[in-house]
């Protein structure tokens, strides 16, 4: 049997191209989001386990107070060295690691820096709470040693022995490459590079010289509970001990959870396209075992039973479904590979790079086999019904009958899923309503095609005999016309899904955000400073008017981990966006005997003070002082930047005369792109500092949104594709099944050229079905989406529903239709109207 | 019936001259019409018949334009269908001709009156509606006209095949076998309709058959062998053309 169906399939290879394609596309989409997604989550979530996996108990500032919705990222306070040494000497305690880390990058010998993303870190020297390894050579030692990522050292051709000049936050340090680190399996740690160097560089190049670290990590033999008590004891405020169990979660949790929905998202359009591929697999089949009728029969009439005839088809699905999967796994990667390579030579790259894990290739191979198989499994009971008397007739057409079964279960899905996605606020009810109504549109099409079949008639009448022959046989088998139609229907509805939603919300996200004006420029030193010279420097620039630097210091107020600032308030509010909400800012001043003042933020969260009430600072060394509020400031991308404002005597008694850290930058009006590259370079000499343009958040959501429709909209375009791959199949079995009425209408008169138009006719009408009934379930399930996100999350999202868009997706729809029946319509006159009308 | 006596002035509604239809080249080259020169003249019933191979059906073919002739020349009344294209010859087999066939062929999605109707449809002319109306009473359809193929019987199917041959009134009516598929009672109506057809209408009929009795409702009939019309009979019989068939069996 196996023999037989192996040399079938070979024998018609032509007819299994287009499953072969189906399977091939659905399992490479598959695979290629797997690759890329994988790469994504693992560089954004990292590996917790391997990274923390000693941790006993971290110590790390109080995130819920830092997290708060600003855009910026403000500068947390540091554990000091005096702290650490106090939780060294905790009973238990066997070691202990402290991270810092810093932007640093290298200085080529040509003078131009690389490597400017990487992430320079305190070596920790616990061999247990270190995560890294070293893959050669040595760690470093003694001032001067670092040692680089695997990766980094590949990128740039760095070898153990090197003498190399980094750019830190201190300036320009001669360094001596002693060691290559990796990270577990992988090459680095952080996905831009790792530079790992002393704790005493650390202090000084990453961290102004201040012996202090972001979070502590110890190791112990003592409980860690009783462990977390007794560190307790010793911190100061604005700091939060865990267990090393609720750190792993909180990290995986904080840096995943985004990884994770994206990945399910990617993973869902992957299988999608795989369902839609077993749409057009099934319907291939269908086609293979009616143009096979006769061969069948042939083989029931020499004794075949028929279980081996199923089982026959069934295999020919294996064989075609493994076959087409691997190539698919192969398609997958290569794809993966030209994506890297654009990238590349685009200068970005995948981020998290490419994971060619063992579980994406079989997964890929497993699901197209499966999909094919089961897409096989109602073809292969047609099969073998066939009756050995079936060897001498026409071939069969199916019946039109519907059973009532099928309307009664189509009005029930639709009634439950309308009134799921309406009535409860559940997000997992709202999305099973939605695909409740989705699989009843699928059910019903049948009913659709007929129904949609007598919509159209009066327009294709108009085409005459043809057009109206076109739409009697596309109801002859309103069944078959459906899955044809389906495949498609699928496609436009996810396409339209994706149009209109996503349109509505990105509307929606830029809207809020671009209502949150700000400075120009605003230019930020993490680590470092702003110095005299640097500024002066930035106000030079052509084109830039003015440049307002603000001291910022992590502090807590009223027990909150924030930032405070001060400045020039008055510059400050010619040039950014500070609203006030109430109060005033000129108020902020300060008569020196210790009654100093203070603008705060309406975060919006909790009791915002009163003015004239009293807040409590307290800065990173404990010290408190009490301030009275003068001010209350809107929340705005500026005032992010700047936190709370303190003025500037009680700033400077709070922490002493520190440098700006944060400089607000305004250019002349129009002259933006031409002062970002000026602004830019300069900031980029600096490994410290960044610059961001005004408002940059909006137009990176904007960007990011547009970018990820347009991608999503690309990749379920291939849907689409393999749609027309379907409607090709179905309209070469009508043909073979009507050949002989194709002959006799020729010989009675119809031309050529209205014969090939009445197939094309029947096409059109098909992917008018998938592409309108998409459209509609669309739209209809978009707008069901929003009054159900509207009402989750009270925001007030408009549909935006793009009707230029739609109206492409409809007229594409059309062409699809006439692109499909190029091939069908031509084979239906190809045959000599002799041959045609013969009886076979 | 004087058909026979003013033959040679009456014109032909169709012609054959010197045909040859040749399958394959060299020797594997198989001649279905070797030279085959024929009048099917106006008003008269031809019955073409011949042993399987003869080339009986090659011939009906050709000259209906549905096959063409490796050379010699077919001619509808004076159009010579060789040179005819593709479009050329389905415009013609439109307007000018009319088929019947063993397989009823109709369109099963369109009604008996539809498909009666269909080559004028496809013409987009409009039927002489007393002759529709003739042509109806007489094959017997006047109830069944909105009925489907599917609801039809075999012989009611080949009688709406046979008004749509007739309605246009086309120059020549070509039947392959068309009693082929029925039993001898409602052959025997669908051929005597033929006949009445060529009597009091005047039409012109070609009929490739095998059957000596449906031969006999002929004018003339045509002895076809090996690509060549071996002996032609007037006023046939069904037991004389049943002993001329019998001569090329042995």
């Amino acid at each position: 049997m196996l023999k037989l169906v192996l040399s079938s399939v070979r024998h018609n290879l032509g007819r299994y191209l287009a499953t072969l394609i189906a399977i091939m596309t659905g399992v490479g989409f598959y695979t290629a989001v797997g690759v890329v997604s994988d790469g994504v989550i693992s560089s954004l979530e990292g590996n917790v386990d391997a990274e923390y996996g000693n941790v006993d108990v971290a110590v790390v500032p109080d995130v819920t107070a830092t997290a708060d919705e600003t855009a910026a990222d403000p500068e947390a306070l540091k554990v000091p060295q005096p702290t650490v040494d106090q939780l060294l000497t905790l009973p238990g305690v066997e070691g202990g690691a402290g991270i810092l880390t810093g932007s640093v990058a290298f200085l080529g010998s040509d003078g131009k820096p690389f490597a400017t993303s990487a992430v320079g870190r305190l070596w920790i020297t616990d061999q247990d709470l270190n995560p890294l390894s070293l893959a050669d050579g040595d760690a470093p030692a003694s001032t001067g040693e670092i040692a680089v990522d695997r990766g980094t050292a590949g990128d740039h051709g760095l070898d153990v022995g090197d003498d190399l000049t980094l750019l830190t936050l201190a300036g320009k340090e001669k360094v001596t490459l002693v060691g290559i680190t990796e990270f577990g399996d992988s090459a680095a740690l952080d996905g831009d590079g790792t530079v790992s160097v002393t704790e005493a560089d650390a202090f000084d190049w990453l961290n102004s010289g201040q012996a202090e670290y972001e979070s502590y990590y110890l190791r112990g033999s003592e409980d860690p509970d009783d462990l977390v008590a007794s560190a307790g004891e010793v911190l100061p405020d604005g700091f939060e001990v865990q267990t090393g169990d609720e750190f792993r979660a909180d990290q995986r949790e904080t840096t995943g959870s985004f990884a994770q929905g994206l990945k399910t998202a990617l993973r869902a359009f992957a299988v999608l396209a795989l369902l839609v591929g077993g749409f057009v697999i099934f319907n291939t089949f269908s086609v293979i075992v009616a143009q096979r009728l006769r061969e069948l029969a042939v083989l029931a009439a020499i004794g075949a039973t028929p279980r081996q005839l199923k089982r026959s088809l069934r295999l020919e699905g294996l064989v075609l479904g493994l076959v087409g999967s691997l190539l698919g796994v192969v398609a997958g990667y290569v794809l993966t590979l030209l994506l890297d390579g654009v990238l590349k030579v685009t200068g970005g790259s995948l981020p998290g790079g490419l994971g060619f894990g063992l579980s994406n290739v079989l997964g890929g191979i497993a699901l197209g086999t499966i999909i094919t198989v089961l897409s096989v499994m109602i073809p292969a009971r047609r099969a073998a019904r066939t009756e050995p008397i079936e060897a001498m007739r026409d071939a069969a057409v199916e019946s039109a009958e519907l059973g009532r079964t099928r309307g009664i279960v189509c009005v029930v899905l639709v009634a439950l899923g309308v009134a799921a996605m309406l009535l409860t606020d559940e997000l997992a009810v709202v999305g099973i309503g939605a695909v409740a109504i989705i699989a009843a549109v699928l059910i019903g099409a049948p009913y659709l095609a007929k129904g949609g079949a007598r919509l159209f008639r009066p327009l294709l009448e108009r085409f005459g005999m043809e057009g109206r022959l076109a739409v009697d046989n596309s109801v002859r088998s309103p069944k078959r016309t459906a899955t044809t139609a389906n495949a498609l229907l699928i496609g436009v509805f996810l396409v339209t899904l994706v149009a209109v939603a996503g349109a509505s919300v990105r509307d929606f996200a830029v809207g809020e955000v671009s209502d949150l004006q700000s400075a120009d420029y605003v230019v930020v030193s993490q680590g470092g400073s702003l110095d005299d010279a640097f500024v002066s420097d930035l106000a030079t620039i052509e084109d830039v008017n003015d440049v307002v630097a603000f001291r910022r210091e992590p502090v807590t107020i009223d027990g909150t981990a924030t930032v405070a600032s001060a400045g020039d308030v008055s510059e400050l509010a010619k040039v950014a966006n500070i609203a006030v909400e109430s109060g005033a800012l000129a108020d902020l001043a300060s008569s020196g005997d210790g009654s100093g003042t203070i603008a705060v933020i309406d975060t919006g969260e909790g009791a915002t003070p009163d003015i004239g009430g009293t807040v409590t600072v307290t800065d990173s060394r404990g010290k408190d002082v009490e301030l009275r509020v003068v001010a209350v400031l809107e929340p705005t991308q500026d005032t992010a930047q700047t936190g709370s404002i303190i003025d500037t005597t009680t700033f400077e008694s709070l922490v002493g005369d520190v440098a700006p850290t944060l400089a607000f930058v305004d250019v002349a009006s129009g002259a933006q792109g031409k002062t970002k590259d000026d602004i830019q370079n300069l900031a980029a000499v600096r490994p410290d500092i960044t610059a961001q343009e005004g408002n940059a958040v909006g137009k990176l959501i904007g960007t990011v949104f547009d970018f990820l429709i347009k991608a999503v909209t690309g990749l379920l375009l291939m849907s689409v594709v393999i749609a027309i791959i379907g409607i090709i199949n179905t309209m070469s079995l009508s043909i073979l099944e009507r050949r002989r009425e194709l002959g006799l209408l020729r010989i009675i008169g119809m031309t050529d050229n209205r014969v090939r138009r009445m197939v094309t006719l029947e096409s059109v009408l098909i992917s008018l079905l998938g592409t309108l009934g998409g459209l509609v379930l669309g739209l209809v399930v978009s707008l069901l989406l929003l009054v159900s996100i509207n009402r989750d999350s009270q925001a007030a999202v408009t549909p935006s529903i793009p009707w230029i868009e739609l109206v492409v997706i409809l007229v594409l729809g059309v062409l699809i239709g006439v692109l499909a029946a190029l091939l069908p319509a031509r084979r239906s006159t190809k045959l000599e109207v002799l041959d045609a009308i013969s009886a076979t | 019936m004087t058909a026979a006596a003013d033959r040679s002035v009456r014109t032909a509604a169709a012609r054959a001259v010197e045909a040859r239809k040749t399958y394959g080249v060299g020797d594997a080259a198989v001649h279905a019409l070797a030279g085959v020169t024929v009048d099917f003249p106006e008003h008269e019933f031809t019955a073409i018949m011949g042993p399987s191979g003869s080339g009986k059906s090659t011939l009906m073919q050709c000259v209906a334009g549905l096959d063409r002739l490796t050379s010699g020349a077919a001619l509808i009344g004076e159009t010579d269908i060789s040179k005819l294209n593709k479009t050329q010859l389905t415009l013609l087999r439109r307007d000018r001709l009319g088929f019947i066939f063993q397989q009823y062929n109709l369109i099963p999605s369109l009604t008996a009156r539809e498909n009666i109707l269909l080559p004028l449809t496809l013409a987009g002319t409009k039927a002489d509606q007393s002759w529709f109306d003739e042509i109806v009473r007489t094959v017997g359809l006047q109830d069944r006209l909105g009925n489907l193929p599917s609801q039809l019987s075999g012989g009611q199917q080949q009688r709406v095949a046979v008004a749509r041959a007739l309605v246009p009134k086309p120059d020549i009516v070509f039947a392959d076998e068309p009693t082929g598929a029925l039993d001898s009672r409602t052959g025997i109506e669908i051929l005597t309709f033929m006949r009445r057809a060529v009597d009091e209408s005047g039409q012109t009929i070609v009929m490739v058959t095998h059957d000596p009795h449906a031969a006999s409702y002929a004018d003339r009939v045509l002895f076809l062998a090996d690509g060549q019309i071996v002996d032609s009979m007037e006023a046939p019989t069904a037991d004389k053309v049943l002993d001329r068939m019998k001569q090329f069996e042995g």
